[in-house]
């Protein structure tokens, strides 16, 4: 008796385990993520920035498409070691994919995109005149297009007003302040404990400053170029802005520094902007990162940009696949939402709604010199130089590590990683 | 009498019947409970314990197939003097050390000397027993955020009580000082509960008997007390070793590895290796793993070793 008890217990166990073990992985290898006539989208949208990609997806769902998107946003580092694996096993890809301009070559490289030449045909407004042109070139590489833009963030300099006509009234005329301007400005100033600017994300900063001063990160696209005079030159300009005592001192927040109205100016990004405009009794403008020189066509800000990619995925067919480009299509139309979360839509559409024209990251997008300064750095390697600007910057600025070794040991790691690509 | 039964019970121990389940050999009952342990520490530790040992013997970016290279990244690390993966093993494993060497005496006596005063039972002992655990029950990126508000240079409560200034997270030797304090606050409840455990199992009468004797309160703590918790300490001293050579999350959130890498400890490294911005490289990343496993391994021997009773 008491053994059949036990041995009806243990089967019974055993089953519900391989049953639900069964269930399990039935789930997962059904191939594609999504249902028949869905569309699995993925995107790094959990911020704030996360609700508004979630109302551009549901009013698209509204319009009653053949293919409704089911929108995933995932936390950014979470997202991009989801990829690898997902494409690896084929199992769960999604069919549409938001992924950061940087990461395409790489992408491509590891042949792990799907182009879109063939589906654009049918949305012949999908084309490079409709977009922002650093955004859309990006997506271009061996004569193939992998991706569209979604949008092109720049990091720029938001000022305090009141601030800007006490001691830089005419910092602002031609809208660019240069360095020589933040340095006079800082001197007036510093009497009064009021600092020009404080530092900010050194990686944009760096890239920002280098490239004007005629610097690339990488000679011929794979050799990074970051142990030269004129990298030593951008870190010696913050290191003495530093020195001179009209930033903020090192530990100090820089954000709220501004917000609190002890600095003229703030350089950060536009997707900053909600944060900025928490500050109450700050009255606040944004205008183009500092610049070394006054000539607008020398300017440059630096720009990353969200593009939709095809992740490959067999499993994925041609008629989903026009369910995806119609709903590119339909964004590229519809971006108005997007700006609303601080971005540059990079669909120029979005430039003939009255209310993006108001909104003050809109003079980046809105003249034709403006646009042509929003460099996006793109190296296959980017990631690597990444790392090590976010390591070197602030020590170095700060004056915790000597510019030259901590140049040449950056140059030094990123090739060591660069030749451990077989 | 008496060895008529003795006699018997021997029959009985011998005898078929006795041997009975063990010649039906299979007991299928234990295998059901362990059963989805088993299974779960198949899946979660046993395989990927496997799997990143093979890792490190490839050269693999996460997207083709991992290519064998042998020992290569294994010489790459700890050779190659020139490289930079040699220079991350080597200021990694040295923070990691530091790291460990700073956090566990001050994680095992601090949650000791808060035990011992506890069982005195003094007024409010529950209260603050209480408020002792509470930092375990926090999650590393809340408590993270709250120090790192605690430290800040300009608006953190710690410089403005102590009416200093320097800057804890971003110079030497504060941000050492910082991610101790931090550790061991953060920490103190899980040893301490044990501790206090133990401490309820020691005998009163060996106190007494001390008394009797004219023992005085620091020599009974040191001849009855520890002696008689020596296993839970041995336990405790292992388990927050391990757990501090894993240190990531504090070193990562709080300090940023900084200033001039002086904090990165090895897991940062591993992570941007394998996980990183960049182009994963996993063959080194899980190399530079399976030594800093191989020490966490190495090491708790030797404590085991040192602390076990002597027979």
């Amino acid at each position: 008796m008491n053994k059949k008890v036990r041995v009806i217990v243990s089967g019974f166990v055993l089953l519900v385990l391989l049953l639900s073990l069964g269930a399990c992985s039935s789930k997962s290898s059904s191939g594609s993520a999504g249902g028949k006539n869905e569309i699995v989208f993925w995107n790094p949208f959990t911020g704030p920035d996360g609700k508004n990609m979630k109302m551009m997806v549901d009013a698209y769902n509204k319009t009653n498409p053949k293919y409704k998107v089911k929108n995933i946003s995932l936390a950014e580092g979470d997202m991009y070691a989801k990829i690898p694996t997902v494409v690896n096993s084929k199992r769960n890809i999604p069919d549409l994919n938001i992924v950061h301009a940087e990461r395409i070559k790489q992408f491509v490289d590891k042949d792990m995109l799907v182009p879109m030449d063939d589906y654009l045909s049918k949305y012949p407004d999908i084309k490079a005149e409709n977009y922002i042109k650093s955004g859309w070139d990006i997506g271009s590489l061996n004569n193939k297009r992998y991706s569209v833009p979604l949008d092109v963030h720049s990091f720029v300099m938001y000022y305090n007003k009141d601030l800007v006509k006490k001691y830089a009234p005419n910092a602002l005329d031609d809208n660019i302040v240069t360095y020589d301007e933040i340095k006079a400005a800082g001197a007036k100033a510093k009497k009064d404990k009021i600092i020009a600017m404080p530092v900010t994300w050194m990686k944009p900063t760096f890239l920002s400053v280098y490239s004007q001063m005629g610097g690339s990160i990488t000679s011929d696209g794979t050799k990074p170029t970051l142990d030269t005079d004129k990298a030593a030159d951008t870190l010696k300009l913050y290191n003495d802005l530093v020195k001179s005592g009209i930033t903020n001192k090192d530990g100090q927040d820089a954000g709220q520094t501004f917000k609190s109205g002890k600095a003229i100016f703030y350089a950060e990004g536009i997707w900053m902007q909600n944060d900025v405009k928490s500050a109450k009794n700050l009255n606040w403008g944004m205008t183009n990162f500092p610049q070394l020189s006054d000539d607008k066509n020398k300017m440059v800000n630096w720009s990353s940009s969200h593009q939709f990619v095809l992740l490959k995925n067999p499993e994925r067919d041609k008629k989903k696949t026009e369910g995806i480009m119609k709903f590119i299509d339909w964004v590229k139309d519809n971006s108005l939402p997007w700006a609303e979360a601080g971005q540059n839509p990079a669909a120029l559409a979005t430039l003939d709604n009255p209310d993006y024209q108001k909104m003050p990251q809109s003079f980046l997008v809105k003249d034709a010199t403006e646009q042509k300064s929003l460099k996006i750095f793109d190296y296959k390697y980017n990631g690597y130089v990444s790392e090590q600007l976010d390591k070197i910057g602030n020590d170095t600025v700060f004056g915790k590590l000597d510019i030259h070794k901590a140049l040449k040991s950056a140059q030094k790691t990123v090739e060591d990683k660069i030749a451990q690509d077989k | 009498m008496d060895v008529k039964l003795s006699e018997n019970k021997r029959v009985d121990v011998l005898s078929p019947v006795s041997l009975k389940p063990r010649r039906k050999g299979f007991n299928v009952m234990p295998m059901v409970f362990i059963g989805p342990h088993m299974l779960l520490f198949a899946l979660f530790f046993l395989i990927p314990i496997f799997f990143g040992v093979y890792i490190s013997f490839t050269n693999w970016d996460l997207i083709n197939t991992p290519e064998f290279v042998g020992l290569q990244n294994y010489k790459e690390i700890l050779f190659n003097k020139e490289s930079t993966f040699y220079a991350q093993l080597h200021t990694g494993l040295g923070n990691t050390f530091k790291f460990v060497v700073f956090t566990v005496p001050a994680c095992i006596i601090i949650p000791l000397m808060l035990a011992a005063a506890l069982h005195v039972k003094p007024k409010g002992s529950k209260l603050f027993q209480a408020i002792f655990y509470l930092p375990v029950l926090f999650s590393i990126s809340a408590v993270m955020i709250i120090w790192s508000m605690m430290f800040n240079v300009s608006f953190g409560p710690i410089n403005h009580y102590f009416s200093s200034a320097p800057n804890w997270l971003g110079t030497q030797p504060y941000a050492w000082v910082a991610l101790v304090v931090v550790t061991v606050w953060w920490g103190i409840g899980g040893n301490m509960i044990i501790y206090q455990a133990a401490l309820n199992g020691v005998s009163k009468d060996y106190y007494e008997a001390a008394s009797l004797d004219g023992a005085g309160r620091i020599q009974k703590f040191f001849h009855i007390t520890l002696p008689s918790i020596k296993n839970q300490l041995l336990f405790t001293v292992v388990i927050t070793t391990i757990a501090q050579f894993n240190i990531y999350g504090q070193a990562l959130m709080l300090t940023k590895g900084g200033p001039s890498s002086s904090t990165t400890v090895l897991l940062m490294y591993i992570q941007q290796n394998a996980f990183g911005s960049g182009q994963s490289i996993a063959g080194i990343g899980s190399a530079m793993a399976v030594i800093l496993g191989l020490c966490i391994m190495a090491v708790s021997i030797i404590q085991f070793f040192l602390l076990r009773e002597k027979k």
